[in-house]
């Protein structure tokens, strides 16, 4: 950072891991503001490690930044540590690349990737000295806008935002600031600029938009001004061998969660899982050629240092002639000892063959996600897998000296029973008794259970979750089942934080009092279990007047109008209702895949 | 093979981050170089790297030295030129050599002990009185035993040991008009067990009886390394 002040310098030398708040990293963009018509810092509302680990972040950095007359700088949450000394030393929040208080900036953008982030957008906020509600702002305060996966139900945080970009931004982000700049000179003030601004494809602006409530419950919503679309579309990009992408993205000093070099294979996905909100937003399926991603992982090779690449997208063995590619890969690459690795790997015996082929060294766990323990519901959520086909893929790994597997599984799946649930703990018995016969070597399992959360834009937009106390006795269910397995390592994600996840993933505009008041009450990181309070998210709800059960529980109709349904994913809503219908009749024969 | 030796120093722009973070970022700028790197044998390859101390975070460092063996013959020049180029602000690289013995012991275990210097930094309008801590390093120095805890890892008992002896020196500069304090300690470091120059730094300030009511903090730097050799310390640079 160029402008570091003694102040602020003062403040790093006595918090947890000052790096994050440097910047200065190899490959960061210093960029002269006076140079620039339009400046933008990209917000991110968790801790530098977290949000370095973002490959959207690097992606839109690269896509602003290889641009003249624009630039774009980065902000994370800053921790506990730091926000209370940035409190009592009046350290507004600071841009990393100039150090520059983020108000400065023409806009702030959040990327929204969770939900249990939205109390550090807030935080993020108020530490800038942004007003926190949109029509709190005047002339001179930045735009606040926020893209990513919640930006397709972005209700709750509604009254915060200026707009929100639906879907891929990396093409339409540079062209949007360069319009924007246009735009500044033409309207007459900020109310018109966000009229003008609403006209453009994937800008959803949220004071145009006037929702109604029948009985406590959305009902409806109306456009105040005419020229706002009535449906919002999202963007998308078409080619993505054209679409700007880092050939050397920034190096962080401290090690971030992903701290590797990342091509992105392909965007979207054709499994279809039910629950899956990615497999929904990001469709339809669009590649990177071969050639484009061996040439983009030389150059971030060459200009990171890295020692790690990762052939990342939401299902990589699908890529066509994978194999090939990590042979050109192997080619291209050659004497730089650098290690690739396949995130998302699927229970079948090509993706373990993949696995062997790519990993050199010790060769320690695996993991999968088959999500449920039953044929039946897995049919239900369209994770199509086979028992027969778990044991076998299972099989191949351990002849193939792979020392154990992390398996992933979820409860509160809609029509879960007991059994279900009870079959998550036989099929690790059955699996775990089968490789005690079959192996000299000891064969750990280690299982991770999470709660299911009904996402918008998917076919289970309409079911509810389930409820906190069920969802406790079903842990325990498990807890007693493993309890007399030793040597499975079981763990399960806190059901209240997945209640709360679930609260605003499906919520409304309602909300947004009851998120300000959770954020007053000191409520920030929810994501993370050392933060979390449920406590103060309770007395935040009480205060507000939400009954947060009647959000999470809420079992939606057909016929009701959902608090997103004026965004359109890119999937129409018959579909949904299609798939939502065949997960319920999954004696019928599936046809053809999800496109 | 080439065992190339080479020094540089760290400044503000780079002194919050960890040792770790800079065993990274050196081996990634060596990545980066082109240079004809080697890497040990067997299923986790890493680099035949290695620093000679490590530097505590928030400390900046005018002379520290690492090593690194290449597999083709380069020049010390050659070696500058294409490490420096990818090095980032904060870390400049002040010298290169070859190390013509191969044989020579590994940088880590030459060394012996560090100087560093400790300025107190008084926030404005507060005045400090130099006496009073001048007198308060002389009653800290008359110690016979000034108990350290060592972190032993996985135990939860805590261990002491006396850290007295491993305190050289320890002086304050001679005062100046508009100079701030400066602590000169001279401190044993490197595989025999050394102090935390903030450790001590931790000590004075707990001995100082007159309560502090102005703000000011201490900003660390570390002058040069030794080596001990036949009892007597040497700066690590000579003879290399």
């Amino acid at each position: 950072m160029q402008a570091l002040d003694t102040k602020l310098k003062r403040l790093l030398s006595q918090v947890q891991k000052p790096a994050r708040y440097m910047g200065n990293e190899w490959n960061a963009r210093q960029k002269d503001h006076a140079e620039a018509a339009v400046r933008m810092v990209l917000a991110f509302p968790d801790l530098y490690e977290v949000g370095m680990s973002n490959q959207g972040l690097k992606i839109l950095y690269e896509s602003v930044n290889s641009r003249p007359g624009m630039l774009m700088e980065r902000a994370f949450a800053p921790g506990m540590d730091m926000e209370e000394l940035m409190r009592a030393y009046d350290q507004p929040l600071f841009a990393l690349e100039s150090g520059k208080p983020l108000a400065e900036f023409d806009l702030i953008g959040f990327s929204l990737q969770y939900e249990l982030s939205y109390t550090n957008v807030l935080n993020m906020l108020d530490l800038a000295g942004v007003p926190l509600y949109a029509d709190q702002r005047g002339e001179s305060d930045p735009l606040v806008v926020g893209g990513g996966p919640c930006a397709f139900n972005p209700e709750p945080l509604a009254p915060f935002f200026d707009f929100f970009v639906l879907g891929e931004s990396e093409e339409c982000l540079p062209e949007l600031l360069s319009g924007l700049d246009r735009l500044k000179k033409e309207a007459p003030d900020r109310k018109e600029l966000l009229v003008r601004l609403s006209e453009w494809e994937g800008i959803y602006v949220p004071s145009l938009y006037q929702p109604a409530y029948k009985e406590g419950k959305f009902s409806a919503i109306e456009r105040t001004d005419s020229r706002a679309p009535a449906v919002i579309r999202k963007r998308l990009v078409r080619d993505l061998d054209r679409a700007p992408y880092p050939t050397a993205p920034i190096v962080p000093y401290l090690q971030a969660i992903h701290d590797r070099a990342v091509v992105e294979l392909f965007r979207g996905c054709s499994r279809g899982c039910r629950f899956c909100q990615a497999g929904y937003i990001f469709r339809p399926v669009r590649r990177r050629s071969r050639d484009k991603l061996v040439e983009t992982a030389k150059q971030q090779i060459a200009e990171t240092g890295y020692e790690e690449l990762s052939l990342a997208s939401l299902s990589s063995a699908d890529y066509p002639d994978l194999e090939e590619l990590i042979n050109e890969l192997d080619r291209g690459l050659y004497g730089e000892q650098v290690k690739c690795n396949l995130p998302s790997l699927r229970l079948d015996s090509y993706s373990i063959k993949l696995a062997n082929r790519l990993h050199r060294g010790k060769r320690s766990n695996l993991t999968f996600a088959p999500e449920a323990a039953t044929e039946r519901l897995r049919r239900v959520i369209r994770k199509n897998i086979s028992e027969a086909e778990i044991f076998s893929a299972l099989n191949d790994a351990v002849d193939a000296g792979w020392q154990g597997f992390k398996l992933y599984f979820m409860i509160g799946l809609p029509t879960e029973t007991e059994e279900d649930v009870e079959a998550i703990v036989d099929l690790c018995r059955r699996l775990r008794q089968y490789f005690r016969h079959k192996s000299s070597r000891k064969i750990g399992i280690s299982v991770s259970v999470s709660t299911f959360v009904p996402k918008a834009h998917t076919p289970f937009q309409w079911e509810p979750q389930l409820s906190l106390p069920e969802v406790t006795r079903r842990q325990e269910i498990l807890q007693q089942g493993f309890k007399k397995m030793p040597g499975i390592d079981l763990s399960w994600h806190d059901a209240e934080t997945s209640f709360l996840e679930a609260v605003f993933a499906r919520g409304d505009r309602l909300l947004a009092p009851a998120l300000e008041k959770a954020w007053s009450l000191g409520c920030r990181f929810d994501g993370w279990s050392e933060h979390f309070s449920m406590p103060g998210w309770r007395q935040a709800f009480r205060e507000t007047g939400i009954e947060p059960e009647d959000y999470a529980l809420r079992r939606f109709g057909y016929d009701d109008l959902l608090p997103w349904d004026h965004l359109h994913c890119g999937v129409d809503k018959a579909v949904l209702i299609r798939e939502h219908q065949k997960a319920f009749n999954i004696d019928k024969p599936e046809q053809g895949e999800a496109q | 093979m080439t065992r190339i030796r080479f020094s540089f120093a760290r400044g503000e722009a780079l002194k919050h981050i960890s040792h770790l973070d800079m065993m990274r970022l050196i081996q990634r700028a060596l990545r980066r170089s082109g240079l004809p790197l080697v890497y040990s044998e067997g299923y986790n390859p890493h680099l035949r790297f290695n620093l000679a101390l490590p530097l505590p975070v928030n400390v900046t460092a005018s002379e520290e030295y690492g090593e690194v063996i290449l597999a083709d013959p380069v020049t010390p020049d050659q070696f500058m030129a294409a490490f420096g180029e990818q090095l980032p602000a904060g870390l400049d690289l002040t010298g290169a050599w070859i190390e013509d013995d191969y044989s020579a012991p590994a940088l880590p275990s030459t060394v012996g002990a560090a100087l560093y210097r400790a300025t107190l930094v008084a926030e404005e309008g507060c005045r400090v009185d130099p006496v009073q801590y001048r007198q308060t390093l002389d009653r800290l120095l008359a110690k016979e035993e000034i108990l350290a805890p060592k972190t032993k890892k996985k135990k939860t008992k805590k261990v002491f040991v006396n850290v007295r002896s491993y305190i050289y020196e320890a002086y304050f500069n001679e005062p100046e008009k508009e100079r701030p304090l400066e602590l000169y300690m001279l401190l044993q470091a490197g595989s025999r067990g050394g102090v935390s120059p903030f450790f001590v730094i931790e000590q004075l300030e707990k001995e100082l009886t007159v309560e502090c009511n102005y703000k000011a903090h201490w900003e660390l730097h570390r002058e040069r390394l030794y080596r001990d050799q036949d009892q007597f310390l040497k700066p690590l640079s000579e003879g290399m």
